[in-house]
């Protein structure tokens, strides 16, 4: 007999199988109890839809032939004064041969795509999590230098500032930024919900730098001053990169965080995904649908990232 | 090349002082190859750590090249580039290739351009006989090599003195020879060398002094052939017989 067996593992994917299947029969039975109609065919025009915009006549004169073009229709229009006529292509024509116009007067509609909400929406929230994260990474990268630093008012100051942002909720700081310190300076409510995000990511980032330089062994930092390397040229060149690559991990999480906590600065009525979605509810009552295809759009955002930090990950193991 | 007077390293813990160098003074002149030896806790390591001040001395005076380490205006990163040091545990940058290792502080601490230190650093990759491995990351290189990269990573400098802190103690019993011929190689070329070892061939072939460090002090300092065959204090008699 082998030392080495292997105990048979399908019949747990079969119960895998049967829990996921009850999970969905479940969902399904909840719904039809509330007697919830699904419209899904509403969802994708908040993507991208059609618009419907009329052509409007630049003069004053009299429609003096219509001629057809395929698809589309070219409207001539003849000034009053005996000038140089315009021809106007529109799909749908709204005017007849022989109708007077004024200046701007609609002669018939064309069609063009516009983003929808949902994209619009999803566009604010990656465009404020990338910013806020940035400047977040160049905050807590400060703040966990002056947090190791020897200089008592340095390591104070970031003490203070780690422990007050970990110590209050997102929201809370959220309206002290906005409705305090956004009123004072007169900030942009975008500016004020970025300022917010980053000052309140930084602070976890400062720890989880400073966890990282301080797990750098103690002889890399021997030898960068045994060779005449100054402290800054030391962090610089040797312990940081060393360090950002132990703390990618983590980092990555933190910034995956950030991209769900960013929902909040909905409250300041900044348009995200999620304000986005609230404002298409109220107009389309699609509720259930809207908030999954939210919450599905937010999966997106953050498995790309997620993907993308692990890609950095391999390609710095290189070295291991 | 290196003057040292009443050197005094106390380290402080949980409410006992320990002085691990206590009043030391010696010297070291151009050329020298000077072992110290002892046994572990006598302070030897603390002792040559406080030469390039990696370790902060709490009194006495350290002078190398005629510049005073514990002056006022010492640039400490200054002197230091003139002073190689090796460490036991070879403390090569593992983010760095071989070449980046040898390459770095040639570049950022001496100012040279990226063509005049690689140049620089294949030829001293080249004499400690690890050429091929240039564009290998440490990771990839046994102790021995990697201890051989940590010395060319040193000379690099063109430092004046070179300190070596237990160079091989981690070494794999089939790798220290490789190492110590290194170190041979650079004592015949006229390099000022202070060596903390266990190794006493290295110490009774190459040594022009040694020192014996015990609790802080040195006991005795004597060339070689008698230091091992007379030594005169009943401690370096009794960490002979041990090891020997």
């Amino acid at each position: 007999m082998a030392l080495k067996h292997r105990p048979a593992t399908w019949p747990w994917y079969l119960l895998l199988a049967a829990i996921l299947i009850g999970l969905v029969t479940g969902l399904w039975v909840a719904t039809k109890r509330v007697h919830y109609e699904w419209r899904w065919e509403r969802v994708p025009q908040y993507f991208a839809y059609r618009a419907e915009v009329p052509q409007e006549s630049p003069i004053a004169g009299r429609v003096s032939a219509i001629q057809a073009d395929g698809a589309l229709s070219r409207v001539v229009v003849t000034p009053a004064d005996g000038g140089a006529p315009v021809v106007l292509p529109v799909e749908t024509v709204q005017v007849a041969v022989g109708d007077t116009l004024d200046r701007e007067d609609s002669v018939g509609d064309n069609h063009e795509w516009r983003i929808g909400p949902l994209t619009q929406g999803l566009w604010i929230t990656i465009w404020i999590s990338f910013v806020s994260g940035l400047v977040g990474l160049l905050i807590g990268l400060i703040t966990g230098l002056c947090r190791i630093s020897d200089n008592p008012v340095l390591r104070g100051l970031a003490v203070i500032y780690i422990e007050l942002i970990r110590g209050t909720p997102l929201l809370v700081q959220i309206f002290i930024f906005y409705f305090f310190i956004g009123t004072v300076l007169n900030l942009d409510r975008i500016v004020a919900g970025i300022g917010a995000l980053a000052l309140f990511v930084g602070a976890y980032i400062a720890e989880i730098i400073r966890a990282g330089i301080q797990s750098i062994a103690k002889g890399q930092t021997e030898a960068a001053r045994s060779l005449g390397m100054s402290a800054f040229q030391n962090m610089a060149y040797i312990v940081l990169p060393q360090a950002f690559k132990r703390v990618l991990p983590p980092l990555a999480g933190q910034f995956i965080s950030l991209i769900k906590d960013s929902s909040l600065v909905s409250v300041i009525a900044i348009t995200d995904l999620t304000k986005s979605g609230r404002e298409i509810i109220t107009a389309s009552f699609a509720t259930f649908e809207i908030w999954f295809t939210v919450a599905l759009l937010y999966l997106v955002v953050t498995s790309v990232l997620s993907q993308l930090l692990f890609w950095l990950e391999r390609r710095f193991a290189r070295s291991d | 090349m290196i003057e040292v007077s009443n050197l005094v390293k106390v380290f402080e813990g949980r409410g006992q002082t320990v002085r691990a160098v206590d009043d030391v003074s010696t010297a070291i002149a151009k050329g020298e190859v000077v072992v110290i030896i002892g046994p572990s806790g006598s302070g030897k390591s603390t002792f040559l750590r406080c030469l390039n001040g990696l370790e902060e001395f709490d009194d006495g005076r350290v002078v190398i090249d005629g510049i005073d380490l514990a002056g006022s205006k010492t640039n400490l990163n200054a002197v230091r580039r003139e002073v190689g040091m090796v460490f036991q545990h070879f403390n090569l940058f593992p983010h760095k290739t071989v070449l980046e290792n040898v390459t770095l502080a040639q570049r950022v601490v001496r100012k040279r351009k990226a063509s005049e230190a690689n140049q620089k650093a294949m030829a001293l990759l080249t004499k400690v006989g690890i050429a091929e491995k240039a564009n290998e990351y440490p990771s990839r290189l046994s102790g021995g090599q990697q201890q051989r990269v940590a010395i060319a990573r040193a000379l690099a400098m063109d430092p004046k003195v070179m300190l070596f802190d237990e160079p091989t103690s981690a070494l794999d019993p089939e790798m220290v020879g490789e190492v110590l011929d290194v170190m041979k190689q650079l004592a015949r070329e006229g390099m000022t060398m202070a060596v903390v070892t266990h190794e006493m061939g290295f110490a009774r072939e190459v040594a022009q002094r040694v020192l014996f460090m015990d609790a802080g002090r040195i006991l005795e300092d004597a060339p070689p052939a008698q230091f091992f065959t007379a030594p005169r204090e009943s401690r370096a008699q009794a960490f002979l017989k041990q090891v020997l």
